[in-house]
């Protein structure tokens, strides 16, 4: 698609194509933090299905670029459109984040509430719903990940693994558009790591819009329906994992391959 | 020291009252003033211009509160207000319980307000990321994650505010006030038994801040819940019987 354009094709024009379909899309975003440029220029779309792992070494500006469109950092400059409208300066980011969950490295459950609070809290404050409706929902997305047996833990009663798939399942809980994953499984212990990895590779099955930041690499290539190479601030390379993986056209792209797989 | 007691111990007991009830109330109504204080203090900076001169503003003044009570004796203050409404009024005094209650809270209350934000500070950063992620406002991030955690790592501290309060209500004798201390200085004057009736003093403060002490430890060990807790039934329950049972435990 995109790759294949001619250079004078005008780029601006297929863009707008792109956007009528697109649900998220970063157009020329920068983020500078003090004199220190983080992002340039990063352009990619994301569309309905998708799931699109972001690879690259650390420092290269991964979480910067997911806490951009999760508005957790203002860009510098730039555009974060959601299905087409600039969402960078609107005066409600709380009603945008309702639709854009976002799951993190390091789970950030509610360490004062229970694992059923924690996942009813959201639809119940946010989305109004019932205390009973709320608790349904939760049993049935904390059934989903393997975790209902545990609505009564507190999460400093859970492993690294179960508290991760009990963070999921709260941010499910919102019935999100897109969910972001940052580095979902760095902070888990080897064992763990697939009893985290499966909840997500069925979510991608059932078809929930995802953008991943991750180190695993198979998983992304297995995954993933686009790729997003990021190296020192830019993206360096995007495409299907097929290409990205086995036919990378960047030397960055290569060498960075070469190291992680 | 038996017939001490057993002589006064109504008057005592009047006293324990006092200084208990300005301790108690003291302590409550500071907190509420270090809760509110620190929560403005950790408000997000607003990004209208205006709103955000204004909310410096505020933390500028509350800043200056809080120094100034802190900074200066409690006694010095409980005079200073005394005589200050005194003057304002033409002579006329305030109720001393009233000025006690009053001087007991603000100066708590400034107290509080750094311990408060001590608390709201100290939570772990992700806690904020994790509400925002899920779409809540930060005044029901404060209210539903925040601050019941924040409050709960506090109570040592505030336990400790009580305490210095039910000591310190002594110094509200400069304005007359008839705590335990005024009390003793009372008995003292009657029976000239100096060392037995502030020995006495010492142990029924004693006895209320141990008391107190213990209460709050109890607090925070029901604040803290279960060590354990139980897995639930088996995995072919339908949803709405587990969250049934969820519920009937808490
Ligand atoms: N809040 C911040 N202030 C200043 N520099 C930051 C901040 N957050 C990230 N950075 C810098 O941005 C760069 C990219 O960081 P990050 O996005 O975390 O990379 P990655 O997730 O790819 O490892 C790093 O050099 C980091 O030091
Ligand atoms: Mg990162």
């Amino acid at each position: 698609m995109k790759n294949n354009l001619t250079p004078d094709t005008p780029r601006a024009e297929n863009r707008v194509q792109n956007d009528c379909r697109a649900v998220i899309s970063v157009q020329h975003l920068g983020k500078t933090f003090g004199d220190n440029v983080v992002l340039k220029d990063i352009d990619f779309d994301v569309f309905s299905g998708d799931v699109t792992c972001i690879i690259g070494p650390s420092g290269s500006g991964k979480s910067t670029l997911l806490r951009c469109i999760n508005l957790f950092e203002e860009p510098t400059c730039g555009k974060i459109l959601f299905h087409g409208g600039d969402i960078t300066q609107t005066k409600h980011p709380d009603r945008y984040r309702q639709k854009v969950g976002m799951v993190f490295q390091s789970f950030n459950l509610f360490d004062n509430l229970n694992v059923l609070s924690n996942c009813t809290l959201g639809p119940r404050k946010v989305l109004k719903m019932s205390k009973s409706d709320a608790e349904q929902l939760a049993m049935r997305n904390l059934a989903a990940v393997g975790m209902s047996a545990y609505v009564k833990a507190k999460p400093r009663q859970l492993s690294g693994g179960q508290k991760q798939r009990v963070a999921i399942a709260r941010a499910l809980c919102m019935s999100p558009e897109v969910l972001l994953f940052d580095e979902p499984t760095s902070a888990l212990d080897p064992e763990m790591v697939g009893e985290v990895l499966n909840v997500m590779r069925s979510l991608a099955q059932q078809g929930l819009t995802m953008i991943i930041v991750t180190h695993e690499m198979s998983f992304a290539r297995e995954v993933s329906t686009r790729v997003v190479f990021m190296d020192d601030g830019v993206i360096v390379e995007q495409g299907a994992p097929e290409d990205i993986f086995n036919r990378p056209s960047e030397q960055r792209t290569r060498e960075f391959l070469a190291r992680v797989l | 020291m038996i017939a001490i007691l057993t002589k006064y111990y109504y008057d005592i007991l009047v006293g324990v009252g006092y200084t208990m009830l300005v301790a108690v109330i003291g302590t409550l109504v500071g907190l509420l003033i270090g809760i509110l204080i620190g929560i403005y203090r950790t408000l997000p900076l607003p990004k209208n211009k205006f709103l955000r001169v204004l909310k410096r503003a505020g933390d500028y003044l509350l800043r200056a509160y809080i120094e100034v009570f802190r900074g200066t004796p409690m006694m010095v203050q409980a005079m200073v207000i005394f005589w200050g409404f005194a003057l304002l009024n033409g002579g006329r005094t305030l109720n001393v319980t009233v000025s006690g209650l009053i001087i007991v809270s603000i100066n708590t209350g400034a107290y509080m307000a750094e311990i408060v934000r001590g608390g709201i500070i100290s939570i772990d950063k992700g806690q904020f990321e994790g509400c925002h992620a899920i779409g809540l406002t930060h005044s029901q991030t404060m209210f539903n994650v925040v601050m019941p955690q924040a409050l709960r790592n506090i109570l040592p501290s505030v336990t400790n505010e009580f305490i210095v309060n039910i000591k310190d209500t002594s110094v509200l004798n400069v304005i007359g006030f008839t705590e335990l201390f005024f009390v003793a200085k009372d008995i003292v004057l009657d029976t000239f038994k100096t060392f037995e009736t502030y020995l006495l003093a010492a142990i029924v403060y004693f006895i209320l801040t141990f008391g107190i002490s213990l209460l709050l430890r109890l607090v925070e060990r029901k604040m803290d819940g279960n060590k354990n807790f139980r897995i639930l039934g088996s995995q072919n329950l339908d949803a709405e019987s587990f969250a049934r049972e969820a519920r009937s435990e808490k």
